[in-house]
């Protein structure tokens, strides 16, 4: 009756997720010496699922959703992710109708209007096409069922409650959120879309890849065993930048340079990299509890962003994962992540799951998956996963999991801005607000905008 | 033999059969009865309290529901069957006692109108077994914020529904749930005298402070210095840890405000210095900083009503932040040209004491004024010399006072032991004392902490915490629990309504 005896698997699981954590994983955990060396893990018998990870939604992803009444969509931001999110929706489903579309700026409105009349054929009205800070509102209002909010993550929260109040289906490109605030007001309108059933899906399209949901299959179903750690990437050559021109104001330039000012991205941790960090987070179920970060600022031309972060996360059982992004040309690139288990580890970067002595024993086959379906985009995808949500009346909320991730990402770029320890409880209490209260075209005191340094100097 | 034993014990049972279902149908029948509206009124005498029910939102739903006494006074009995029994017979048993023993002419329903009384009626999980949707179409953001922060603190925090939403089961036309942008509305003041300039001092002795432009005045007392013993002797009853150890303090002369600062007082600031709108508090703060800013930006309006119910003028003043206590003297100073601040715990102490030693200022003994004590329960409290100088738990009938409901101390002081705690500009340490042991002049306690310093008791308090010596602290936490905002408001208090504050004035240099 000692109480080795009546430990209870989780809590087993969870020390010896520590013991790895903590040490090279060896031969002193008894799961590892019953294992290592072969491919028992994908023995019958041999797996543990990993329950907190029982039930997770997966996704519909046929190649096309299925028919049903016309859906009306209105988009607001119209740049080219919005423009093309518009036709991979119009690639997933049949009677799609685009019927209103908004943009602060007209020009971007109108580029974005000839390119979905070319791809659908289909042309929007002049009078259900907004130009302005509020055409948000008037795209929602113009008698639409889903409406695309893609414009500059600051504003999503703002956006995505509107969408909620009118009752309508959303569809937001990630992230959801580059502040606590918005997170929370992201929660609190997702609470609200479910008491009306609405369907909320957020643009984590690796979430509707073929080959992540059948991995996430494979470790849920206890692969690689209890997870232990991680390393998620997102390194590639320097994003795009608008110099300045002639008659713009200073929103304006922001604005069409959006992915080099913080406040309107957050930074590409959180507006890029979000998306291997929320990897993590499905994969591995675990809650965060702290982080350490760094970053810097070395090539980019406009803005007051860094070029590049390295954050050390801890989750509340030890787990660290470790998140690297970078946009500078002539480097290495990677965007992937790898998660290590007790039994084995994954990598996303070719997609197999290798044992503890190296050896593969499980790979995705995306030359049967082409052979399979017809349909493999999984930004079109997603969409096929909203519309049958939408069609068949079943729940479909992602708007919590990519809040969650998105702020996981916020708390990385805080530590790094500050060069402190920021902790889950902390950021979520943050009152961190980015997004201004009445934003409008014209100049602004550009002096607030500095670039971060962290800590002080020697005194 | 068997057959004949046998018979009986058969119809034994029968009849225990009979009995045990007739008893069944009949608590059905009685748990039934007693349930219902008219039962509960029966018995409760309290027509306000049914007429403000069917004058309350629980009465008047929009979809014809009537929410009944026992569906909020009981838990849901769909959760736990023997929980609502049991429940049910104590409540029984205590109205019962109630009805036969006490005359419900004597209870005092405004006390029990309120939330401290109400969390002790009401199940929290009553109102949520019935509230399944906290996000339903047509709630405002700010709702859905506050009821994601309610979900996301409830355990934690130990929140309630009635926290926010008092007025649900019982209708009060006072109550508010919203912000309160009426708070301070400025009355008729034509048949007031408006003070165009504040008071000049030109000798050390008591004098009464002029609000300029506004009608407002107050008194301030002249406290000559001196010294003091500060703390609590080894064998002074009900004495904490951190009262000791008992040391000499030398005090420089200085004013200090006859009573808590009124509403009066506390309006006149918030209407000269309103914040509105969604300002960061950070950017408040640091703009209220500074030794010589020429202007104060004062407190945003309060959610629902600061006062409690309890009346605005001559009431002192509660439910505020130390930082709005500290910017109230920060502007005080500005208006008046003089050095008003919050006082120093010494000086709070040797102000209150009025040149006496011992645990009060008037003659009585603790163990004699305590309700905390098994003999007191049964023979009763001695009140008599108490009563008539301090607003305490068994005279208050819990809430404040006007500073005319008590005689003042030897100094002049009127309700620095009772009636509101108040807010000294120390950080609270527990070994406060210890960190300067010896003899001390105009101690400012120590130079950093989390918590400030709160000093006499309340309208709730027992006499052992009216005592001099006796002290306390901030809860920063606790006192905003309930408060959803992110940041939470700087200035007004969700979760405290028995603090206040007294000020002190330095004497002008031109005195010393």
């Amino acid at each position: 009756m000692s109480k080795k005896n009546t430990l209870s698997r989780r809590q087993f699981l969870s020390s010896a997720a520590l013991a790895g954590a903590a040490t090279t994983i060896g031969a002193t955990s008894p799961i590892l010496s019953s294992c290592a060396g072969g491919d028992s893990s994908t023995k019958a018998g041999a797996k543990q699922p990993i329950e907190r990870l029982k039930g997770w939604r997966i996704p519909v992803l046929t190649d096309m959703a299925i028919d049903g009444a016309t859906v009306r969509v209105g988009l607001v931001g119209c740049g080219g992710q919005g423009t093309g999110d518009i036709i991979s929706l119009y690639s997933a489903a049949s009677n799609i109708e685009i019927v209103a579309l908004g943009d602060v700026v007209k020009d971007r409105l109108e580029g974005s209007r000839d390119r979905i009349e070319k791809e659908t054929g289909q042309r929007v009205a002049d009078d259900k096409c907004f130009v302005g800070f509020d055409s948000y509102q008037k795209v929602i209002d113009s008698g639409i069922d889903l409406v695309l909010l893609v414009t500059p993550p600051v504003f999503r929260s703002l956006h995505f409650e509107a969408a909620v109040k009118a009752g309508k289906h959303a569809f937001m490109e990630k992230p959801i959120a580059v502040d606590a605030i918005g997170a929370n007001r992201i929660l609190a309108a997702s609470k609200m879309a479910d008491s009306q059933k609405l369907c909320v899906a957020t643009g984590t399209q690796r979430r509707h890849q073929r080959s992540y949901v059948e991995a996430f299959k494979q470790i849920a179903d206890g692969a690689i065993g209890e997870i232990t750690g991680g390393t998620v990437y997102w390194n590639q050559n320097m994003l795009w930048y608008r110099s300045r021109e002639k008659g713009w104001s200073d929103m304006e330039w922001m604005i069409r340079d959006w992915v080099n000012w913080s406040w309107l991205s957050g930074d590409h941790i959180v507006e890029q990299h979000m998306h291997n960090i929320d990897v993590f987070n499905w994969f591995s179920g675990l809650k965060p509890a702290s982080c350490v970060g760094f970053g810097a600022r070395q090539r980019r031309v406009t803005g007051d962003q860094y070029d590049m972060f390295g954050v050390d996360y801890v989750f509340d059982n030890g787990v660290h994962m470790h998140s690297m992004c970078r946009q500078i040309d002539g480097c290495t690139s990677n965007v992937s992540e790898f998660i290590q288990g007790t039994h084995g580890s994954w990598n996303s970067a070719n997609h197999e799951i290798k044992d503890l002595a190296g050896n593969v024993v499980w790979k995705w086959d995306s030359e049967k998956e082409k052979e399979d379906f017809k349909q493999t985009n999984p930004y079109v995808l997603q969409f096929v996963d909203l519309i049958t949500a939408i069609r068949n009346k079943t729940h479909l909320n992602e708007a919590v999991d990519s809040a969650n991730s998105s702020l996981l990402a916020v708390m990385g770029r805080e530590s790094a801005y500050s060069g402190k320890q920021i902790t889950w409880d902390e950021i979520k209490a943050s009152s961190q607000n980015l997004l201004p209260e009445n934003p409008e075209m014209g100049n602004m005191n550009m002096a607030q905008y500095k670039v971060p340094v962290p800590g002080e100097g020697k005194k | 033999m068997k057959r004949k034993k046998s018979k009986p014990l058969l119809l034994i049972f029968f009849a225990a059969c009979f009995v045990g279902v007739g008893l069944s149908v009949c608590s059905y029948k009685v748990i039934q009865h007693t349930s219902t509206d008219e039962y509960c009124m029966s018995c409760h005498i309290h027509p306000m309290a049914d007429a403000s029910w069917q004058k309350s939102v629980h009465v008047n739903t929009k979809s014809g529901v009537v929410v009944h006494c026992v569906d909020c006074h009981l838990p849901p009995h769909e959760n736990n069957e023997v929980e609502y029994l049991w429940e049910k017979s104590k409540a029984g048993i205590k109205d019962l006692w109630g009805f036969y023993t006490k005359d419900s002419a004597s209870f005092d329903w405004e006390k029990r109108k309120q939330l401290a009384y109400a969390e002790k009626m009401v199940f929290n999980e009553s109102c949520v077994a019935c509230h399944k949707n906290l996000y339903p179409r047509g709630l405002s953001s700010e709702g859905a914020l506050a009821h994601l922060y309610y979900e996301e603190n409830a355990e934690k925090l130990n929140l309630q529904c009635i926290g926010c939403h008092l007025n649900v089961g019982h209708f009060d036309p006072n109550y508010k749930h919203e912000s309160n942008m009426q708070l301070g509305a400025i009355e008729d003041t034509s048949s007031q005298i408006i003070h165009t300039e504040a008071t000049i001092i030109s000798s050390f002795a008591n004098f009464t402070e002029k609000i300029p432009s506004t009608p407002v005045s107050f008194n301030m007392i002249a406290i000559p210095g001196g010294s003091f013993m500060m703390g609590s002797a080894d064998n002074e009853a009900y004495r904490n840890i951190d009262e000791s150890p008992l040391r000499e303090v030398d005090l420089n002369p200085y004013y200090i405000g006859e009573a808590e600062v009124s509403w009066d007082e506390f309006l006149a600031f918030f209407n000269k210095t309103r914040s509105e709108g969604r300002i960061d508090p950070a950017v408040i703060m640091a703009r209220n900083a500074g030794d010589d800013i020429d202007a104060v930006s004062g407190p945003t309006p309060p959610y629902g009503n600061p006062d409690q119910g309890w009346g605005y003028g001559k009431q002192p003043a509660i439910t505020m932040t130390h930082y709005a206590a500290q910017m109230y003297c920060k502007w005080l100073s500005i208006t008046t040209g003089k050095k008003y601040r919050l006082p120093t715990e010494a000086e709070w102490e040797y102000a209150s004491r009025g040149g006496k030693e011992g645990p009060y200022f008037f003659e009585g003994e603790t163990k004699k004024f305590t309700s905390d004590r098994f003999f007191n329960k049964i023979f009763g409290v001695d009140t008599t010399t108490i009563n008539s100088y301090v607003v305490y738990a068994l005279n208050s009938k819990d809430r404040t006072q006007t500073a005319s409901a008590s005689q003042a101390n030897p100094f002049g002081l009127i309700n620095s032991l009772g009636n509101v705690m108040e807010y000294c500009a120390d950080w609270y340490a527990e070994d406060a004392y210890t960190q300067t042991p010896s003899k001390v002049s105009n101690p400012k306690g120590p130079s950093e902490g989390s918590e400030y310093v709160v000093r006499g008791g309340s309208f709730a308090s027992d006499a052992k915490e009216l005592r001099c010596a006796s002290r306390d602290y901030t809860r920063s936490t606790e006192w905003l629990k309930t408060d959803p905002q992110s940041p939470k408001s700087i200035w007004w208090l969700s979760d405290c309504n028995r603090i206040g504050f007294r000020v002190v004035c330095e004497m002008p240099d031109a005195q010393k």
